[in-house]
């Protein structure tokens, strides 16, 4: 009952005790400056800041770690000792300031109040401060969730355990076991977060903070020091390569942990949240009937008028729908003032009562506010659907490039070549899964042409009969030439003569050309076998202008392997070939870096007696890297191994996620924004109805009743938003589709802005939109349901 | 045997950090059926007592008794539930939802209880007709007199027909001839429904014509 302040604060004396001590700190972190300590103190004072410094100073003095700690303490050369000494001793003094500011309230001079020695009303005797079953719950709901995160995740991915070493799957694509395990793990957390609130019947806020920090945040710290202390990644990287494997997809897989572990701390406070309301009061009731029949007058999101409005402003800017609406109003006024004057000349009452009519029409400022909150999240939404959908065209387009040109698996020895290719091939065939299969050899080399173009390039040995079952070359072919004439290189005619290097003498040459100006290709070739037919070469497009050649035309390749021994030593070999074909990837890095010739000829430039690689295409791209281990496993694994696209371009498609990551995030920001103006809005309800919440709880509303209504009410401010920013967001990228907006095609080889609807990125974003609201109206709610009855009943 | 009892019920308030008790230790049976009237000067607690009587006001120590049962020791939504179903309230203003139609208005206890809509409306609309208002239900509360509202709100408070009616001044924003019909209305439900009705006043003529008349002075409530 004596609910008078027991402690006094004497403000001067703490305010100048914070100061006294923050300038302890300052020397002290001089101190630490100069003697360059900071790295090795950093870990102790980051612990400290969670608590955990007392902990690890406990292992300390257990001398778990007493040679390690003295071992350092002499490796830290200690500079500036009068700082070390002054610091401590005004940080000390400090303290003791603040400690003499807090003082006891003197006892009370009263005596009891008459009711003492009377029974406490019940309910204030029961209140309890803190609830050790909930700290379980909560802790070990987000390391349960954690837990079972990784262990799904590992147990899936790896085709489930011990049985996985049969061979028979080696289970679901990565991504697809991390949703079905983060949505399990969701689960967990949600559950756990949900009882514990359940059984305080309160949201228990200590109790979670310590739950998160203490049981939480080990396991996303461990896995982000994993990679930069050896001893860990040695005892703990195995095991957890699936999961580090997904994390590296991202390119920082540090951000990856944190943005998962944060994601479970969302779900428990959804958990916990959901857990108070529903039975908050002391009985669980999930139904939502009344409160939604309640909250659907407060405010009238889904009015036509509103939800039209806000849809104008979303697809058409703020200003064209704004003038719109200023003309219709002002016709409309005009037609309302001539019609009023009119009635009023035969019934000055009925001019009135119309008058009333038109006063009732005007709208509230909740009402607005309501509509700009719509509108932020709808903005919000549509910019993350419409942003995520062009960079999913340009990751798709670019995939769809890179895999035109490189295959999807590319199976090759730790070293040396594979001359028994054709038997790894049989072998390989018989993995399900592989479409296609085709040998290859690539190596790094110069080409030249006349006029002394030279450029490296990488030239691939190729085999025309199955390279068209992997790589799309044949269908990028430019017009001219044929992926056939690197088999027939005497079909190609030859354009112009070449001097220089030739093997053939000029005056060929030039019979050759005058031939091929009169004659068809048929008259040539029958005149061939006296003259030396080179080999062909198919270049990319860019390649072939920055070359300055086309068709016919004749190019050196210089190749620094296979070198031959010359009078002066090891001089590089240089071959001379016809360009047979011209194929275009619409990739400027391919067009302007590849070269193909035919795989023996490769093999003879490059001196090798066989191809390097097998190129593997398979039937579904996004279970390559499935399929790629089961090929490793097929061959027997070392001498061999088998890399999938994923794990060549691991860098170019990281980023581009890693960028995806990042851009969603700081999309999320606008709907964030407009959350706040949800918190706003619904705070301007709750004020705005306090008497009538004080009414609903006299009527029999319970406590978690009005957290109901008013959630609802936010809740339906992101629905409605939601659904407007889907639509208008869709109907956007439709139109970038159909219409589409024009890009510069020499900056970024794609003639207009591509576009790809992924469902479950749109979905998400929406989801997202919706929980986010949900968060920001759980602060108004309470404090509506915190609204005493006599409270607003007297406020008249 | 006692309806309602009220034991040893202390209430204080805090005003710049003194101490001012309203309810002093007290005590009081309601037998079932009673029409009570409760006098006593502005600023005495009998709002508060009131607001005790019907849960809405959390007194510091004490014990309410309702038909056998300690009510105190339930959990919020037992109260909340008690207050619905046991409970009807008449306030000094009507504090009807401005949102809502006079005939959800009434229908709203029902509602909360998420019984069957129609139904409920039905009861409703009888309930308007029979205080006189069966041509204003579809009117917002906005669009009526304050007796009108003051009816609506009384047919609130019966539309779960309560055992016991609490009522806080209902005529004290109208006029007598008005103030005299709702007086009239809570004795016929009174009598005719036997609801047992507990009526705060100014009102010294009303008052005394009530069967059983109780003075709340200096913190403690004594038959007058």
């Amino acid at each position: 009952m004596n609910a008078e302040r027991q402690t006094v604060y004497r403000w001067p004396l703490l305010w100048s005790g914070v100061l006294v001590a923050l300038v302890g700190a300052v020397l002290l972190g001089v101190c630490i400056s100069q003697s360059d300590a900071w790295e090795q103190v950093a870990g102790v004072l980051g612990l400290s800041a969670l608590g955990w410094g007392s902990l690890i100073q406990t292992l300390n003095a257990l001398g778990l770690s007493a040679v390690q700690s003295s071992a350092l303490r002499s490796s830290v050369k200690l500079v500036g000792t009068q700082y070390l000494v002054s610091g401590a001793a005004v940080w000390l003094v400090g303290w003791a300031l603040i400690a003499s500011g807090i003082r006891r309230a003197p006892a009370s001079t009263e005596g009891p109040s008459p009711a003492a020695g009377s029974e406490l009303y019940p309910r204030l005797a029961q209140y309890r401060d803190f609830y050790w079953s909930t700290l379980g719950a909560y802790g070990g709901g987000i390391l349960l969730a954690e837990l079972v995160l990784i262990l799904l995740q590992t147990f899936l991915s790896s085709g489930g355990g011990a049985a996985g070493g049969a061979g028979e799957g080696g289970g679901l694509p990565p991504t697809g076991a991390f949703a079905i395990s983060l949505i399990v793990s969701s689960l967990v957390a949600f559950g756990c977060g949900f009882v514990g609130a359940s059984r305080a019947r309160r949201l228990a806020m200590p109790e979670a903070t310590i739950g998160v920090i203490y049981f939480g945040l080990p396991v996303p710290v461990l896995l982000t020091l994993i990679e930069q202390m050896p001893d860990l990644q040695v005892s703990l990287g195995y095991r957890l390569r699936e999961v580090t494997y997904l994390a590296e997809l991202l390119g920082r897989p540090v951000v990856g942990y944190w943005l998962v572990f944060s994601l479970l701390v969302l779900v428990l406070v959804l958990g916990i949240n959901t857990g108070f309301i529903a039975a908050g009061s002391g009985r669980l009731d999930l139904r939502l009937g009344f409160e939604l029949f309640v909250a659907r007058r407060h405010v009238g999101v889904f009015r036509p008028s509103l939800m039209l409005g806000t849809l104008a402003v979303l697809m058409f800017g703020i200003v064209p729908p704004l003038i719109v609406y200023g003309i219709i109003r002002a016709v409309e006024a005009a037609v309302e003032r001539t019609r009023i004057r009119a009635l009023g000349m035969k019934d000055p009452l009925a001019a009135a009562s119309a008058l009333n009519t038109l006063k009732l029409r005007e709208q509230s400022p909740t009402m607005m506010m309501t509509a700009l909150s719509v509108g932020g999240v709808g903005v919000g939404v549509m910019a993350l659907i419409i942003v995520l959908s062009v960079m999913s065209g340009f990751e798709e387009d670019l995939q769809k490039k890179i895999l035109g040109a490189h295959s999807h698996v590319v199976v090759s020895k730790y070293a040396g070549h594979l001359p028994e290719y054709k038997r790894l091939m049989e072998q390989i065939a018989k993995v399900p899964g592989v479409v296609g299969q085709t040998p290859s050899i690539d190596n790094p080399v110069m080409v030249l042409a006349e006029g002394d173009e030279v450029q490296g390039i990488v030239l691939k040995g190729i085999d025309p009969d199955t390279v068209g079952s992997v790589l799309d070359l044949d269908k990028n072919m430019l017009p001219g030439g044929e992926l056939n004439y690197l088999k027939t290189p005497e079909k190609v005619v030859p354009r112009r003569a070449f001097g220089g290097f030739g093997s053939p003498p000029p005056q060929e040459e030039e019979e050759e050309e005058s031939e091929e100006s009169n004659d068809p290709i048929i008259g040539k070739t029958t005149k061939g076998p006296g003259s030396k037919v080179l080999p062909g070469i198919i270049l990319g497009r860019e390649l072939a202008t920055i070359m300055r050649v086309v068709v016919g035309d004749r190019v050196n390749v210089i190749s620094p392997q296979g070198a031959e021994l010359g009078p002066a030593g090891l001089i590089p070999k240089s071959r001379a070939f016809r360009v047979a074909g011209i194929f275009y990837s619409g990739m400027y890095e391919y067009d302007a870096k590849f070269a193909y010739i035919l795989l023996d000829e490769a093999q003879k430039l490059f001196s090798t007696d066989g191809p390097s690689n097998i190129e593997l295409l398979v039937a579904d791209v996004d279970d390559a890297r499935r399929i790629s281990n089961l090929v490793s496993r097929e061959l027997g694994g070392y001498p061999y191994r088998s890399r999938d696209w994923g794990e060549i371009h691991r860098n170019i498609f990281s980023a581009l996620r890693l960028e995806k990551l990042v851009m969603g995030i700081i999309l999320s920001i606008i709907i964030v924004v407009a959350a706040g103006l949800i918190v706003a809005t619904v705070i301007m309800l709750v004020l705005e109805k306090r008497k009538e919440i004080a009414v609903l709880k006299a009527l029999g509303v319970s406590d978690g009743g009005i957290v109901k209504i008013f959630l609802a009410e936010g809740l339906q401010i992101g629905v409605a938003g939601g659904l407007l920013g889907l639509f208008s967001g869709l109907t956007w990228c439709l139109f970038i589709e159909r219409v589409g907006i024009k890009l510069d095609p020499s900056v970024y080889y794609i003639p207009a802005l591509p576009v790809k609807i992924e469902p479950l990125q749109t979905g998400l974003a929406v989801v997202i939109a919706v929980l986010v609201t949900y968060l920001a109206s759980i602060y108004p709610a309470l404090k509506a349901s915190s609204v005493e009855p006599v409270e607003g009943l007297k406020a008249e | 045997m006692s309806l309602l009892s009220i034991r040893n019920v202390f209430k204080s308030y805090f005003l710049h950090g003194k101490r001012i008790d309203v309810l002093r230790g007290v005590s009081l049976d309601i037998a079932k059926g009673e029409l009570v009237s409760l006098i006593g000067a502005s600023g005495a607690g009998k709002s508060t007592f009131l607001h005790v009587l019907g849960t809405l006001d959390m007194p510091a120590a004490g014990e309410l008794v309702y038909d056998g049962r300690s009510v105190f020791t339930m959990n919020d939504a037992e109260i909340a539930d008690f207050r619905n179903r046991t409970i009807g309230f008449v306030f000094q203003s009507h504090y009807l939802l401005p949102e809502f139609t006079a005939l959800e208005n009434v229908a709203m206890p029902a509602l909360i209880q998420r019984r069957d809509r129609t139904e409920s409306y039905a009861y409703a609309r009888a309930l308007l007709e029979r205080v006189g208002l069966g041509s204003r239900v579809e009117h917002r509360p906005g669009e009526l007199s304050g007796g009108e509202a003051q009816r609506v709100a009384l047919a609130r408070a019966l539309v779960l027909k309560p055992a016991v009616l609490l009522a806080d001044e209902p005529t004290g924003n109208l006029d007598p001839a008005t103030g005299e019909g709702i007086h009239q209305l809570l004795r016929e439900v009174n009598r005719d429904l036997g609801i047992t009705a507990v009526v705060v006043t100014h009102n010294e003529t009303l008052a005394r014509s009530m069967p059983r008349r109780l003075r709340l002075v200096a913190g403690q409530v004594t038959e007058a």
